[in-house]
């Protein structure tokens, strides 16, 4: 080091970039310089990009502001970093090559063609622009779609078009990242390897600001003939878009499931709740051949409406509940129960949203107002906004460019000034009380400016064009609302019925649910935009879908899987099993023993669905998982298992005491001969009869009471056994 | 998509945006380790004069009621509320010079639980998880065996003490009930008296025999009632297990030893914790709250609760030492920030995050050791000043985790688990 300083000291009195080379420079700061450290993973979030940079050298993450970038490498650190008249000892170099000690190591070699290309733009006087630099405008990914034998690797290339016309071979600038790294691997420059899995997903290519997905399928080893598929009974376009597919990948769907199985899972799926004794029994004996039809009508009728209530509040309860140590009880209250009214009434979506999003005044009122009140920043009621509504996430956007999509800081900000003309007065937010009502409202001439470039942002949703003639005494939440709840809206019914179809599949036909990206395909394209179309015609009605969708045969498949599908996690050519969530095994197991839970603030007989927060305490819910309210919504909620699960459902004091406590259920079962007590404890927990080995092991267990005994123990081994096993605790 | 397998393809994903280059950077990543750590949380923040760090030379406004007491240190002393601590000191560090501006509860728990301040301002009452804990993160990094919890808090979970985007399975696994009452028994790992005869044994031979559901035999399937099976006989693993039975019932222990933490619910908690980590669980909260004294602090402190935090991390920290357990076992000591230098006009101290007293010892720190300093007034620290991320960065590499690993969070954005901290150095003799 010691021996450099001189050489730096030149290097500053030489008064740094207006030293210039005499001929005209040719290296561009963002076509190369910056694109070069991208990929030698110097501006990475785990390096100099960190939030307080590596070593005092901070760099911007991805990037995304070039300025700062130049500013750093140029004139921080006095100009040490870089040295003009001696290219070779500039910092930069040094420590890229690990020619003196870099923490990062050696980054590029001396001899290669990044050290090169750095090497000349130092050389050049590492100028902020060159001469009529052209930007980039798009690139383009040959071939755009490849088509893998398994485990083969075959690379591709990236071309960028510039402003100037010009294109340029760039992969050995650009980023790739694989969409999913189980299906399809990327390398460093290009090379895409396929794994064992037929299907398809993509692999993001990423060069400055440009983003661009390749398609990668592996086709299956060997296809079923069509005619398979054209024997397989169609109750919907569901059906038919699903073998399409099906046909495409090679896979064969499961045989349809058995009346009991759908009974328990459509009940589940949408009352979140068992089917009682009655209602299994009648079913099961019913012999019309469209029962199931007939099913998913009583379970969609008003009849259920309370019930159907509660399941799904609970499930938006996740989404748009705050906490309430932040916006205060009552406004929390008020939300949860107005969510509960709007299912209730099974309000559509596009009245639901719109009541949601231009919500104004007083936070102990009116519900929605708690949303204002947690989501207090333009921002950050549009990052929610998107992520719910439009399933886009737009957060990573508030500092730099999406990394794997198109969106930029201007999409965000823009997005943004829909909600950035909100007044409040009355009690901010003074957690953990916030006793006091805030009052919210609309007051024309609210602004939102770009970070960067300090611009006021016009309000644009993303990937539209800016509303032209907007009143401006018109709430913008306003007119955002309607554009979002038009049938022809590209982002919102498909953003709906993805959601409504996760929660009957377990998953997204997108997945993750609010992750709608090119690079980011849906499992079926065509089906995902049939459903959305057909829930936009029908007037955004959700039970209409969930109509549509038990009464297709793809909803009644066996979850047992075939030689065809077994692998198959991606494009329900079979039922998933799924946990149940904690609520509906909690709700469950209160109903059979008939011992209601003892729920915080709520009345007496109330079920952990009807909880409206969740931070009531329940050792039960925090086992099996609850969204952890005290991160921001949406929250996510822990789907799997566990063993803490496992032994509170084994060992829990509190289950003990609801088996053996006083229940009407379970004292009468004791009175009734045992091969007719274990039928009806199958039916109960399992919604079916029991098949002739279990009706043998259960009477025997049961056996006879010695004197002066009952056989309720026994009984209660039973329950506790089925409580305990697979087929009780998931949705299948 | 489970949230382990997104933390998988997560990690996967982050290949592509040059995960092995990041990989590289953590060829230092500390030995491989069983470490343990009690963490004891004194919520509310406890007052570094009445405490370890005593100004008996600052005016009286400042000084407060108390005496001092020297210490096995010539020349230390501590409060005279902590004669049992001070008798102890050479098995432990008293790091008087952390200090930080996060000077409410809601951002002080968050700093010191997670070693990350938080993004954004919060406010007093903030209950807010911006970063995991320092439990959930040694939860998801250990595997611990036979179906132990990795992360246990009792009686609460301390605020910001969650997983946050590692997921509710690292969430602790909390044990409210008092280890001081007769019939205390840890939760769900132990069966249910009602049963506890030879009708255990037969349900779940019962239960063996009932639970037929087909299982999909070929792992790509990935059937959850496969996991389930796991996860059961994991659960059996523990409950059948003698070792980890004896740990969970405190009752095993010798009256003497009881006495000597004291009969009382902390101090149980205490006892129960050295057992628990004994067993195999790396870290154990133990929270301890009602440190905020805005008012009459000298009154409350003369009460039992500074007298039970006395006798009760000594005689832990000395069980700990007599059972030849401190090496692999740390103990820390810590609220969210130390009290205001002047008594104000109801007796008590306000916030003060620009000085506070930790205490640490075992796994390796040296005893009867003060780092730092605060000046002759208790106001600022003001040598070998340690930040939050210093002593995050001391906790994780005592415990076998580079402080620089790279998670990847919910948006796969790569998250290092604490920013430019280093290491507090006289922590490693």
């Amino acid at each position: 080091m010691k021996r450099l300083l001189p050489l730096l000291l030149l290097g500053l009195l030489s008064g740094l970039p207006s030293l210039r080379a005499s001929s005209p420079a040719t290296i561009s700061f963002e076509n190369d310089v910056l694109p070069i450290m991208t990929r030698a993973g110097c501006m990475l979030g785990s390096c100099h990009a960190k939030s307080d940079g590596q070593n005092g050298f901070q760099l911007s993450i991805f990037s995304f502001d070039p300025d700062s970038d130049y500013r750093e490498i140029v004139y921080d650190a006095r100009g040490r970093r870089i040295f003009p008249s001696s290219p070779d000892h500039s910092l930069l170099l040094l420590k890229a090559t690990n020619t003196i000690p870099h923490e990062g190591e050696q980054r590029f070699a001396k001899d290669s063609e990044f050290y090169k290309v750095l090497r000349q733009w130092i050389a050049e006087g590492a100028p902020r622009h060159i001469p009529d630099e052209p930007e980039p405008v798009s690139i383009s990914i040959t071939p755009p779609e490849l088509s893998f034998k398994k485990n083969e690797t075959l690379p591709i290339k990236v071309t960028v078009t510039y402003s100037n016309g010009k294109t340029r071979d760039v992969t050995h600038l650009s980023e790739f990242t694989s969409n999913d790294v189980a299906f399809a691997q990327v390398d460093h420059d290009g090379n895409i390897t396929a794994g064992a899995v037929p299907g398809e997903n993509s692999v993001i290519v990423r060069y400055v600001e440009q983003v661009a997905a390749v398609r990668v399928v592996i086709p299956p080893d060997k296809l079923l003939p069509p005619e398979t598929y054209t024997a397989l009974p169609k109750n919907n376009p569901i059906d038919e878009l699903s073998y399409a597919r099906f046909q495409e990948l090679g896979l064969f769907p499961s045989d349809p499931c058995r009346d009991d199985e759908f009974l328990r899972r459509a009940t589940l799926d949408v009352l979140g709740r068992l089917p009682s004794l009655e209602e299994t029994r009648a079913f099961l004996a019913d012999t019309s051949p469209d029962k199931r039809a007939k099913l998913a009508d009583r379970l969609l009728s008003p009849a259920h409406r309370f019930e159907y209530a509660d399941f799904w509040a609970t499930k938006w309860g996740d989404l748009l509940r705050p906490d309430t140590r932040r916006v205060g009880v009552k406004p929390v209250y008020l939300l949860d129960q107005w969510i509960r009214e709007k299912f209730r009434d099974n309000t559509t979506w596009d009245d639901f949203v719109t009541e949601l999003l231009t919500a104004t005044g007083s936070s102990h009122e009116y519900g929605p107002v708690a949303v204002l009140r947690d989501k207090r920043e333009p921002f950050e009621m549009s990052e929610f906004v998107g992520q719910l509504f439009l399933g886009v996430r737009l957060n990573c956007a508030q500092c730099h460019h999406h990394p794997s999509e198109k969106w930029s800081q201007d999409d965000y900000y823009s997005m943004a000034a829909f909600f950035g003309s909100m007044k409040r007065k009355g009690q901010g937010i003074s957690a953990p009380i916030s006793g006091e009502p805030e009052y919210w409202w609309f007051e024309p001439g609210g602004k939102v400016t770009h970070p960067v470039s300090e611009a006021v942002m016009p309000p644009k949703p993303p990937d539209t064009p800016v509303f032209t003639d907007m009143d401006p005494d018109t709430d913008p939440r306003a007119i955002f609302a309607d554009w979002l709840t038009t049938k022809e809206n590209p982002f919102f019914a498909r953003a709906m019925v993805n959601r409504i179809w996760a929660e009957m599949f377990g998953k997204g036909l997108v997945d993750p649910v609010d992750d709608f990206r090119e690079s980011n395909p849906a499992a079926n394209a065509p089906l995902l935009e049939w459903l959305a179309r057909d829930f936009a015609e029908h007037g955004f009605d959700q039970k209409h879908t969930l109509r549509r969708i038990l009464n297709s045969r793809l909803y009644q498949q066996s979850s047992e899987p075939n030689e065809h599908n077994v692998g198959d996690k991606r494009n329900f050519s079979r039922s998933y099993r799924r946990r149940l969530p904690g609520e509906v095994l909690l709700d469950s197991i209160s109903l059979i023993t008939a011992q209601p839970e003892k729920l915080t603030g709520l009345p007496a007989d109330a079920r952990a669905m009807q909880q409206w927060n969740h931070l009531l305490p329940s050792d039960f819910l925090d086992a099996f998982g609850r969204p952890d309210s005290s991160a921001a919504p949406p929250c996510e909620r822990e789907t799997g298992g566990s063993v803490v699960q496992a032994l509170h459902l084994m060992n829990s004091d509190r289950l003990q005491t609801k088996l053996s406590g006083k229940s009407p259920w379970l004292d009468e079962l004791v009175k009734k001969p045992a091969a007719e007590a274990v039928d009806e404890i199958y039916l109960r927990l399992f919604s079916r009869h029991p098949r002739d080995e279990e009706k043998q092991i259960g009477v025997r267990h049961i056996g006879t009471p010695a004197e002066g005994e009952t056989t309720r123990p026994q009984i209660e081994d039973l329950v506790w056994s089925l409580l305990n096993s697979a087929e009780f605790v998931l949705n299948h | 998509m489970g949230r382990r397998d997104f933390i998988q393809t997560g990690l996967g994903a982050l290949g592509g945006l040059g995960l092995t280059s990041m990989l590289g950077l953590q060829s230092r990543a500390a030995a491989k380790s069983d470490t343990r750590c009690i963490f004891i949380w004194l919520d509310g923040g406890p007052s570094h004069y009445e405490t370890f760090d005593p100004k008996p030379d600052a005016p009286s406004e400042i000084r407060g009621e108390f005496g001092t007491v020297p210490t096995t240190v010539p020349g230390v002393h501590f409060s005279d509320k902590f004669p049992h601590l001070a008798k102890s000191f050479d098995r432990f560090t008293v790091v008087r010079s952390i200090a930080h501006a996060q000077n409410n509860h809601g951002a002080g728990n968050h700093y010191l639980m997670t070693g990350a301040p938080t993004p954004v301002p919060v406010g007093c009452g903030a209950y807010v998880t911006f970063h995991p804990s320092y439990g959930s993160v040694v939860s998801h990094h250990r595997k611990v065996e036979h179906g132990l919890p990795g992360y246990i808090s009792t009686p609460r979970m301390s605020r910001s003490g969650g997983p946050n985007f590692l997921g509710a399975q690292h969430a602790p696994f909390v044990i409210s009930d008092n280890p001081d009452k007769k019939d205390f028994r840890v939760r769900d790992v132990t069966l249910p008296r009602a049963i506890q005869d030879g009708r255990a044994k037969s349900r779940v031979e019962l239960r063996k025999s009932l639970d037929q559901m087909r299982r999909m035999t070929d792992a790509a399937a990935e059937d959850p009632a496969v996991a389930f099976d796991e996860y059961y006989a994991k659960a059996f693993d523990l409950v059948t297990s003698d070792e980890a039975q004896k740990a969970f019932d405190i009752s095993h222990e010798p009256e003497a030893v009881r006495e000597k933490y004291g009969r009382n619910d902390f101090g149980q908690r205490l006892l129960l914790a050295r057992r628990l980590t004994e067993v195999g669980v790396p870290f154990v909260t133990v929270y301890n709250g009602g440190w905020d004294d805005h008012r009459s602090l000298f009154t409350n402190y003369k009460k039992s609760k500074a007298e039970r935090l006395d006798i009760g991390v000594s005689a832990l920290i000395e069980d700990l030492a007599e059972r030849g357990s401190l090496d692999n076992t740390m103990v820390v000591l810590l609220g969210e920030f130390g009290r205001t230098p002047k008594i104000n006009k109801d007796g008590g101290r306000d916030h003060w995050s620009f000085a506070m007293s930790v205490l640490m010892a075992g796994a390796g720190i040296p005893g009867g050791q003060i780092v730092g300093a605060t000046d002759v007034k208790g106001y600022y620290a003001n040598e070998n000043i340690y930040a939050p991320e210093d002593f995050a960065s001391t906790l994780y590499t005592k415990m076998g985790i580079d402080p620089q690993t790279i998670l990847p969070d919910t948006n796969n954005r790569p998250i290092q688990l604490v920013n430019n901290g280093r290491l507090i150095k006289e922590l490693f003799a």
